[in-house]
């Protein structure tokens, strides 16, 4: 009791104020007349009523949490705060299983963007802005998560972040408390989403389209207020738009605020991962054009290429939207571009997967073991951005590698044995464990989730709480040590 | 040149004393009058002059090997024995592509036993014996390879080995010199291949099926004189005496070498690789068995049993035998028999993948990794066998891993960027890097591997002597810093 009460009470105050974001629907179902008012009447009272509760009886226990608590913390965070978001699809479609509006709401804190819904079109607005606004607090807990509560418990190596800026910027810890950097980096990922909401508006969207796509944008969530997704406005323009929004949501932060606070572009000449993101996207979408327009799906390259780029930063940021049904493309495509949602986003961003930086630093641990075969007894330091990292930080980072690979093989081969065949398992594994939202075959971008057994949902819905919170804060939770002193 | 000639040196003797290895298919071939006796004199005589050219013109180049010429000349002996070893199937076979006889000779001597042949049972006894032949030299050159010769490279943590066998026993380092090393595990090899031969023969097979199978269970290797594989017998007596000897041979032949010397079993208590090996092999072969029975494959326990049994433990030990096409099983459980192979096998056994101890220290590093989150600063260990491991070959170990985990997905990428599917492709790699044999899907263990193109069993001929040579062997080689001074 004593471990677990202090934190209940910090998370009665979360929901608290989660409660209070139910209003934004709300106001829009009043003004709109939709049918999902009363459901969110309710909802905002049952959720105020409940955090109230909860934080009342907390309080008897309440103490300076220490940073061991902040594991549990942030799992009932993202656990709890989707079972209250449900409720307004619960009261609004009661034929809707808990299962499936459990899978959409984690889907969207999480900032997958997978979805069991379809008919989005006819969905009442404010039920569609309320998916869109989940996604978009999801994205801001994420930020907080990124910057500073991983590095805060040392998570898979994450201490890097921390201690390892870039060189020559020394002010690159920011302000030193949590709360002072949740508050700038909050304030810049709001701008960008406002810049984008202009953007899209001016793209040709209309306001209430653009308000919901810049939030899946920016998040990296990639629901969409239509079945087709992007596909629906069919515009080179509002492709262009997301594809910069997605590729700055893929950047650090961090790197974003400094930019602004210096007004110079240098902060991402010193980004370690900027260049490996960049690169590895351009290369990608030039590659996979040619081979697309080579295997005849396309009659011309631009329009391969217009294709292609879109669905391929919206799978390697781990956003999710899509323009086109790319699981009939060449399997080889489809593939590549799941593989880019693991290793893509950067560290502070809000998009999913390994990050860049633990790509970037395998591949030179890696290169470095091959030297260490011809020349035992040298030292071959690993290094990011000029710095030597420090060994313990490899080793929590090759640790958080192996656990990656051996739950992706782990969960597809539960997903197989509850029946689902190899691609659609496999890829819907790696979708949801890199947050990125489409795989392929049964759960491909022509499709949704909505196909899949209670069994199958619940699942993925795990896995995607797991890669969200980097594997190892949920994983702390089943150890002995974890609970004992 | 002055690196690769002493190399060039040792291998052309090598090259000799193989040749050697060609006068029991012909042997056998004069003895039954098979008709294909000149394939043997013709390949006795190019290898020998092959070797005698390259001796001569190499000799001056002569001094002692380094360390890092042990790389090369393991490279080189894996990659050119099979270019010779092709030659009988070449000229029995005129028109056998040279691409499809090499990747027959590297799955035969990296013990991996994928085939390209059909009609096995319609060739001559000695061609099948020298398919199978192959196998046994690869399972000699395997036991040398992972005992002595790697330990001494240094390759993937594989120093653990050498340094850390079990501790009661003071002599586990067995003799000190190579040679020595050698010659007192082939003779155990030898012993129980003997064996092997002898209960086949026994148990109702003619001579040369007993000779060719035992070839290729004591090497883990799989190929048979039979299309049907080891269903053409449909025999349970047969059955678990492979299942028998394919058990023995993926433990450490050094501990069948201890128990020999000690003429005791203590030795296997000390190993702590078997108790892991049996324990999931048990559990997985009862798990299949009562899916297959609740999927409704099977009617009855015992069938199930003696199907999931022999396949399992066929598919794990990396040996590749199939008594049913276990390819229309539901995936979940040929997949789950892949997984196995990936690490069950011990590390000084003739089997593949990445072998029961380093799976045993990557999980022990992921635990430890967990308690360090919880309590920051304390020491930690990781142990095996109560002795703490070194950092540095945990490290190895991870980067080991990591090489796998990343050869696997590059060469699936190239194998489904070719126009594979992805079941296949992922199948057959996985199959070939843990020299497995059969994959899945197209090149199940009802088919072969001619459906590949050429570019695709090329592929697949880098991937088997990469998992063979574990990985970094290979690569060192390939890397340029290897050929700088």
């Amino acid at each position: 009791m004593h471990r677990v009460a202090p934190v209940l009470h910090v998370l009665g105050l979360v929901i608290l104020i989660f409660s209070f974001t139910m209003l934004a629907p709300l106001a829009t179902a009043f003004f709109a007349h939709d049918a999902a008012q009363h459901a969110f009447d309710e909802s905002f009272a049952v959720t105020l009523v409940a955090g109230f509760v909860l934080w009342l009886v907390g309080r008897r226990w309440r103490r300076e949490l220490k940073v061991r608590d902040g594991f549990l913390l942030v799992l009932l965070v993202w656990t709890g705060l989707p079972a209250f978001a449900t409720l307004p699809f619960m009261l609004y479609a009661p034929d809707m299983s808990f299962t499936d509006a459990y899978f959409e709401t984690l889907s969207a804190m999480t900032t997958t963007g997978a979805t069991v819904m379809s008919g989005l079109d006819i969905l009442p607005p404010s039920l569609n802005l309320w998916r869109h606004l989940l996604q978009w607090l999801g994205g801001m807990g994420i930020i907080v998560l990124a910057v500073a509560i991983l590095p805060l418990l040392g998570v898979g190596g994450r201490q890097l972040l921390k201690a390892e800026l870039p060189g020559p910027i020394k002010d690159s810890k920011l302000t030193p408390r949590i709360a002072d950097t949740a508050k700038l980096l909050w304030a810049m990922y709001a701008a960008l989403t406002a810049l984008c909401v202009v953007a899209l508006k001016l793209a040709g969207m209309d306001w209430f389209d653009a308000i919901c796509h810049a939030f899946a944008a920016l998040s990296l969530g990639g629901f969409s207020t239509h079945d087709a997704s992007v596909g629906y406005f069919n515009s080179p323009l509002i492709e262009a738009v997301l594809i910069v929004f997605m590729m700055l949501a893929a950047l650090n932060f961090v790197t974003h605020f400094l930019a602004f606070r210096q007004r110079s572009l240098t902060a991402y000449r010193h980004d370690p991962e900027v260049r490996g993101v960049l690169g590895l996207v351009i290369a990608s979408c030039l590659g996979i054009s040619l081979y697309v327009w080579q295997a005849g799906v396309y009659p011309e390259y631009l329009t391969a290429l217009r294709h292609v780029s879109f669905n391929l930063v919206s799978l390697a940021t781990d956003c999710g939207f899509a323009s086109t049904d790319f699981n009939n493309w060449p399997i080889f495509a489809p593939m590549w571009m799941l593989f880019l949602s693991c290793v893509t986003a950067s560290s502070g961003s809000t998009g999913g997967g390994l990050k860049m930086i633990r790509a970037v630093l395998m591949f030179r641990q890696g290169v470095r073991e091959l030297e260490r075969q011809l020349h035992p007894a040298a030292r071959l330091p690993v290094k990011i951005g000029g710095h030597a990292v420090p060994n313990q930080i490899v080793f929590a980072i090759q640790a958080f590698v192996m656990m990656y690979i051996a739950t992706i093989v782990t969960m597809t081969l539960v997903l197989l044995a509850s029946g689902l065949d190899f691609t659609s398992a496999f890829s819907a594994v790696i979708a949801c464990i890199n947050n990125a939202g489409p795989g392929l075959n049964e759960v491909g971008p022509g499709t949704n989730y909505a196909g899949l057994g209670d069994f199958q949902t619940w699942v993925l819905a795990f896995t995607m709480l797991l890669g969200r919170l980097e594997l190892f804060t949920v994983f702390v939770l089943f150890t002995r040590a974890f609970w004992r002193g | 040149m002055s690196q690769i000639l002493p190399v060039l040196h040792i291998l052309s003797k090598v090259l000799m004393l193989f040749s050697v290895a060609f006068l029991l298919p012909l042997a056998v071939s004069l003895v039954l009058e098979d008709g294909a006796h000149k394939a043997y004199d013709e390949a006795i005589v190019a290898t020998l002059l092959s070797g005698l050219v390259l001796w001569l013109f190499s000799r001056r180049g002569k001094r002692e090997l380094h360390t890092r010429d042990g790389f090369l000349l393991v490279v080189l002996i894996w990659a050119v024995l099979p270019v010779f070893s092709a030659i009988p199937l070449l000229v029995h076979m005129p028109d056998l592509s040279f691409t499809d006889a090499y990747f027959e000779a590297v799955s035969g001597l990296t013990a991996t036993g994928a085939t390209v042949l059909s009609g096995l049972d319609g060739l001559p006894p000695s061609i099948n014996i020298w398919r199978t032949q192959m196998h046994w030299i690869g399972g000699m050159g395997v036991i040398v390879l992972v005992v002595a010769v790697l330990p001494m490279l240094g390759v993937g943590g594989r120093q653990l080995f050498k340094a850390e066998t079990p501790t009661p026993m003071k002599d586990s380092k067995l003799t000190p010199r190579m040679a020595e090393t050698a010659k007192g595990l082939w003779l155990v090899y030898a012993i129980i291949t003997g064996f092997c031969i002898l209960a086949l023969w026994l148990a109702g097979m003619n001579w040369v099926d007993a000779l060719v199978h035992a070839f290729s269970v004591m090497s883990l290797g799989g190929m048979s004189s039979h299309d049907a594989s080891m269903a053409y017998f449909d025999s349970v007596t047969l059955e678990i005496i492979v299942m028998l000897f394919a058990l023995i041979a993926a433990i450490s032949f050094s501990t069948h070498f201890m128990a020999f010397r000690m003429r005791s079993l203590i030795a296997y208590r000390f190993d702590t690789e078997i108790r892991w090996f049996l324990g999931v092999l048990a559990t997985s072969i009862l798990g299949l068995t009562f899916y297959l029975l609740y999927k409704g494959f099977y009617l009855d326990f015992p069938e199930a049993l003696r199907f999931a049994a022999f396949n399992t433990i066929s598919v794990a030990t990396t040996l590749g035998f199939s008594t049913t096409d276990y390819n229309v099983w539901p995936y979940f459980a040929p997949l789950w028999m892949l997984f196995l192979s990936s690490f069950i096998a011990s590390s000084g056994s003739t089997g593949g993948g990445i072998k029961m101890l380093r799976a045993m220290l990557l999980y022990k590093q992921v635990y430890r990794e967990l308690i360090k989150l919880v309590h920051p600063n304390a020491t930690v260990h990781t142990k095996i066998g109560k002795q703490p491991v070194p950092n540095k070959i945990t490290y190895a170990v991870l980067a080991f891993l990591f090489i796998y985990v990343a050869s696997i997905v590059v060469l699936s990428f190239a194998l489904s960027a070719s126009g594979l599917d992805v079941f296949t492709a992922f199948t057959a790699v996985v199959a070939m890097v843990n020299n497995t044999g059969p994959g899945l899907g197209q090149v199940g263990p009802a088919s072969t591997y001619a459906v590949l193109n050429d570019f695709q069993t090329w592929v697949c001929s880098f991937a088997m002597l990469l998992g063979r040579l574990e990985f970094f062997t290979l690569l060192v080689v390939l890397t340029p810093v290897f050929w700088r001074k």
